[in-house]
C-alpha cells in the first residue's frame, strides 16, 4: 500500500479508524437485526403514480400519518379521495396536547391540559431519526420547522435508587469510567499476551495506541484521575480563565461500583440506528405535522366519523359510520377502492369482509401498553440548577425516561418536562389508574431525581396509550413467528381493501413505519386501478 | 457480599413499593393474588369494576360475562391475548421473567374474575391445569 510519494497510504489514525468503524458497524448490525430494524427505510423519493384513471376514487379511512399520507398523494395523482376520521382533529397519534386541550380517555375520565401558552407534551412519537426519509420528505413539503431532539446528552443521568445511595450520576462520567476501566483491562490482556490467538503481534500494537484513545489512559495505559481523564469525565473545577483558572481533575469511579450499578445499561442508548444523530422535532410540537397535514388536506376529511361496517363488492366499498357527535343515524361512503389505516385493535371489531387470511392477520397483533406525562414546573429547574439541557434521563423506578424540552433554552419562565415515558408491565400498572394517581406518583417517582419536583411542579398530564380511544394501545407488537404467519397477509391487497400504518411495517412503532406503508399499498392499489381502467 | 447486599436492598425496595395501593414494583409483581392482578393490570382496559369501555373499538365488559362458562376461554385469553390484548403468560422456552405472570397467578385471576362481577362460576382452576394450555411462542419485540 504505497503512495506516489512512498509513504503508506493510511495513516495510523485512519487505520485505527477503519477498525473502529468496521467493529462498531458489524456489532451494530448484529444487535439491530436481531430485532429486526436494520434495514433502512424503503423511502426512495416522491411516488410516482401517473396515469389514474379518470374518475377512479378512494376512501381512505383514519387521518393519522398513513391516511393522510396516501389521501395526499392520490389526491396528487387525480383520485377523488375521502377521509373518515374517529377523532375531531387530524393527526392520530401524531398529536401534542397544549395548555387549554382536553382529552377524554376510555372509561370517560377527561384531562383538562393547564400548560402555559406555547409549552406542550408529546403524548405519541416525539422524534424523527434523519434516515426517516419519508417523515423527513414530508415535513419539508408541509413547511414544518425543525429542531434538533438531542438522544443523548452528557450532562443528563443515568440513574438507579439501588446505586450510588439513589443519587443520579451524569451519563458523561459513567461512559467515560467504564470506557476507561475496559479499556485499561483490555490493554492488560493484550500485554499479557492474552489475545496472542486472535490478534497478531502489529495489530496488538494498534488495538494498545486505540485503547489509550478510546479509554483515555495514561501512558501505562491506566485509567486514572489525570487532566485527560477529565477531558472526558468533567473535572472537578472546570477550567477557567485569570487567577481562579486552574482545574482540579475528577477522581473516576472504580470499576466494581460501575459495573455492580447496573448503570452501564444505559451508555448505549443513543447508538440504536434509530436513535442515531441526527434527530428532529418538529417546533411547537409533534402534531404540527398532523395539523398541517389536515390543513393541507381541508374538506377531504371527514372529522367525528365512527366507523361501524366496512363492506367491498365487485364495484366498489361502502363504509358505514356514525358521527360520534350526533350518534343514532347511520350514514355511508363509496369509493371504487379503500385505503383502511384504523389501528387493528379497532379493525379487529369491526365488520369487514375479507378473507381469513387478512382477518386472521387482523387479529394477531397484541398492541404494546405506553405512557407519557407530561408536567409543567414554574421554572426550568433542570437548565438553571443542573445544566441539562434537552436529552433523557433513564432511571429504573416505574417512570423510566425523563425527558427535558429540546427548545426554549433559558428562556426564563415555566417549563414542561416529559415526566415519564413508561412501557412493559409499569405502563400497565400505570393504565390501570386514574389519570391523577399516574400525575401524583409520576411527581412523587420523579423527585426522587429532581427534589426541586416538590416546591416547583404545577400540573400535568398523563396519556395511556390502551386508554386512547381511537387506537386502543401505542403501537402494533410482533414476533419472528407471527410476522412469519401473518405479515405478508395483513399487507397485500384483498379485493378492493389494502390496509397501512405502523402494524403493516417493519418499523413497528414509528412515523416512517405509517408513511412507508401507505406508500406501498397506494402503489400497489393504484396498479390494480390502472388495470381496471376508467369508469364506464 | 456486595451482591447480596444489593439483593436484600431491593427486596427492601420492593415490599416498601408493594404497600402502596396505586402501584407495585416489577420484583414484586410475582406476589400479586387474583384480584390485586385485576386491580393492577386487568383494569387498564376491563376498567374497574369490569365494567369495560367503548371508544372507536371498545373493552368487553367482563360483569355477568356469558362467556367465562368456559375456563379454558378466560385462561387461554390471559396467557396469549386476543387481538390487540397483549399475551401475560410465561413464552415457552424462555426463562422467568417478571412481565409475566406465573400459570398459578393466571389460575388465580381466572378464578377471581369467574367468581366475581356478577359471575358465579365455582370452578377452581389450578396451575397445573393452566400449565397445560398452549402458552405464548415467543417474547414480543418492538421498539422503546
Amino acid at each position: 500500500m504505497q503512495n506516489g510519494d512512498g509513504s503508506n497510504s493510511l495513516s495510523r489514525r485512519q487505520l485505527l479508524q477503519m477498525i473502529g468503524s468496521t467493529a462498531g458497524s458489524a456489532a451494530m448490525y448484529q444487535a439491530m437485526s436481531s430485532l429486526g430494524f436494520a434495514a433502512e427505510s424503503p423511502y426512495r423519493g416522491p411516488i410516482d403514480l401517473q396515469g389514474a384513471p379518470k374518475g377512479a376514487s378512494v376512501l381512505v379511512l383514519g387521518a393519522g400519518m398513513a391516511g393522510m399520507t396516501a389521501a395526499y398523494e392520490l389526491r396528487g395523482a387525480g383520485y377523488k379521495v375521502q377521509v373518515l376520521e374517529y377523532n375531531a382533529r387530524p393527526g392520530g397519534r401524531n398529536w401534542s396536547l397544549r395548555g387549554g386541550d382536553r382529552y377524554t380517555e376510555m372509561g370517560g375520565l377527561s384531562q383538562q391540559c393547564e400548560f402555559d401558552k406555547d409549552l406542550y407534551i408529546n403524548p405519541g412519537p416525539w422524534r424523527i431519526p434523519y434516515h426517516h426519509h419519508g417523515m423527513m420528505h414530508y415535513t419539508k413539503r408541509l413547511g414544518i420547522a425543525l429542531e434538533p431532539f438531542f438522544q443523548v446528552n452528557y450532562n443528563a443521568y443515568l440513574h438507579s435508587s439501588q446505586a450510588f445511595g439513589g443519587k443520579p450520576q451524569r451519563f458523561r462520567e459513567v461512559k467515560a469510567d467504564y470506557q476507561g476501566h475496559v479499556a485499561e483491562l483490555l490493554a492488560k490482556a493484550t500485554r499479557q499476551n492474552s489475545l496472542d490467538a486472535s490478534v497478531t503481534k502489529e495489530d496488538q500494537e494498534i488495538l494498545l495506541e486505540s485503547l489509550r484513545e478510546w479509554g483515555a489512559l495514561d501512558k501505562n495505559f491506566a485509567y486514572a484521575a489525570s487532566e485527560g481523564v477529565s477531558d472526558r469525565r468533567g473535572y472537578e473545577k472546570n477550567p477557567g480563565g485569570g487567577l481562579s483558572a486552574r482545574p482540579i481533575p475528577s477522581k473516576p469511579v472504580g470499576l466494581r461500583e460501575i459495573l455492580q450499578s447496573g448503570l452501564w445499561q444505559g451508555i448505549p442508548n443513543g447508538d440504536a440506528f434509530d436513535m442515531q444523530t441526527a434527530l428532529f422535532q418538529p417546533a411547537g410540537g409533534m402534531g404540527r405535522i398532523g395539523e398541517a397535514f389536515g390543513r393541507e388536506l381541508g374538506p377531504l376529511i371527514r372529522y367525528n366519523s365512527k366507523v361501524i361496517d366496512i363492506h367491498q363488492d365487485a364495484a366498489g366499498v361502502t363504509v358505514t359510520f356514525t358521527d360520534t357527535v350526533s350518534p343514532g343515524s347511520k350514514q355511508s361512503a363509496r369509493a371504487d377502492w379503500c385505503l383502511c389505516t384504523i389501528p387493528l385493535p379497532v379493525l379487529a371489531q369491526i365488520p369487514m369482509n375479507v378473507g381469513q387470511a387478512m382477518a386472521s392477520a387482523i387479529s394477531a397483533v397484541p398492541y404494546a401498553a405506553a405512557i407519557k406525562a407530561g408536567l409543567q414546573f414554574k421554572r426550568r429547574f433542570w437548565e438553571e440548577d443542573e445544566q441539562i439541557f434537552g436529552g433523557i434521563t433513564y432511571t429504573d423506578l416505574p417512570i423510566m425516561n425523563i425527558g427535558y424540552p429540546n427548545t426554549g433554552f433559558q428562556s426564563g419562565g415555566k417549563g414542561v418536562l416529559l415526566g415519564a415515558y413508561i412501557w412493559g408491565l409499569n405502563a400497565m400498572q400505570f393504565t390501570a389508574m386514574t389519570p391523577q394517581e399516574r400525575v401524583q406518583k409520576v411527581v412523587e417517582y420523579g423527585s426522587q431525581i429532581h427534589p426541586q419536583y416538590h416546591k416547583e411542579f404545577e400540573n400535568g398530564v398523563a396519556v395511556a396509550w390502551h386508554r386512547a380511544p381511537f387506537t386502543l394501545g401505542c403501537f402494533g407488537t410482533w414476533t419472528s413467528d407471527t410476522r412469519a404467519k401473518h405479515y405478508d397477509d395483513l399487507c397485500q391487497i384483498d379485493g378492493r381493501v389494502a390496509l397501512a400504518g405502523e402494524h403493516a411495517s417493519y418499523l413497528g412503532g414509528w412515523q416512517e413505519g405509517a408513511v412507508t406503508s401507505a406508500l406501498d399499498a397506494i402503489g400497489r392499489l393504484h396498479l390494480r386501478a390502472v388495470a381496471q381502467g376508467a369508469k364506464a | 457480599m456486595r451482591t447480596l447486599i444489593t439483593v436484600l436492598l431491593m427486596a427492601a425496595a420492593a415490599s416498601a413499593l408493594a404497600d402502596s395501593p396505586l402501584f407495585t414494583s416489577r420484583a414484586a409483581i410475582g406476589s400479586l393474588n387474583g384480584e390485586q392482578i385485576y386491580e393492577h393490570i386487568c383494569q387498564g382496559c376491563h376498567m374497574p369494576g369490569a365494567q369495560g369501555a367503548v371508544g372507536a373499538g371498545a373493552y368487553p365488559k367482563l360483569v355477568a360475562n356469558k362467556k367465562f362458562v368456559s375456563w379454558e376461554f378466560v385462561a387461554l385469553t390471559v396467557l396469549n391475548g386476543r387481538s390487540g390484548m397483549p399475551p401475560f403468560g410465561q413464552p415457552v422456552n424462555q426463562a422467568q421473567s417478571r412481565t409475566h405472570l406465573t400459570d398459578a397467578q393466571i389460575a388465580d385471576v381466572v378464578n377471581y374474575v369467574r367468581s366475581h362481577f356478577e359471575n358465579k362460576y365455582k370452578t377452581n382452576v389450578t396451575a397445573q391445569q393452566v400449565a397445560a394450555l398452549r402458552h405464548p411462542a415467543a417474547e414480543l419485540m418492538g421498539p422503546q
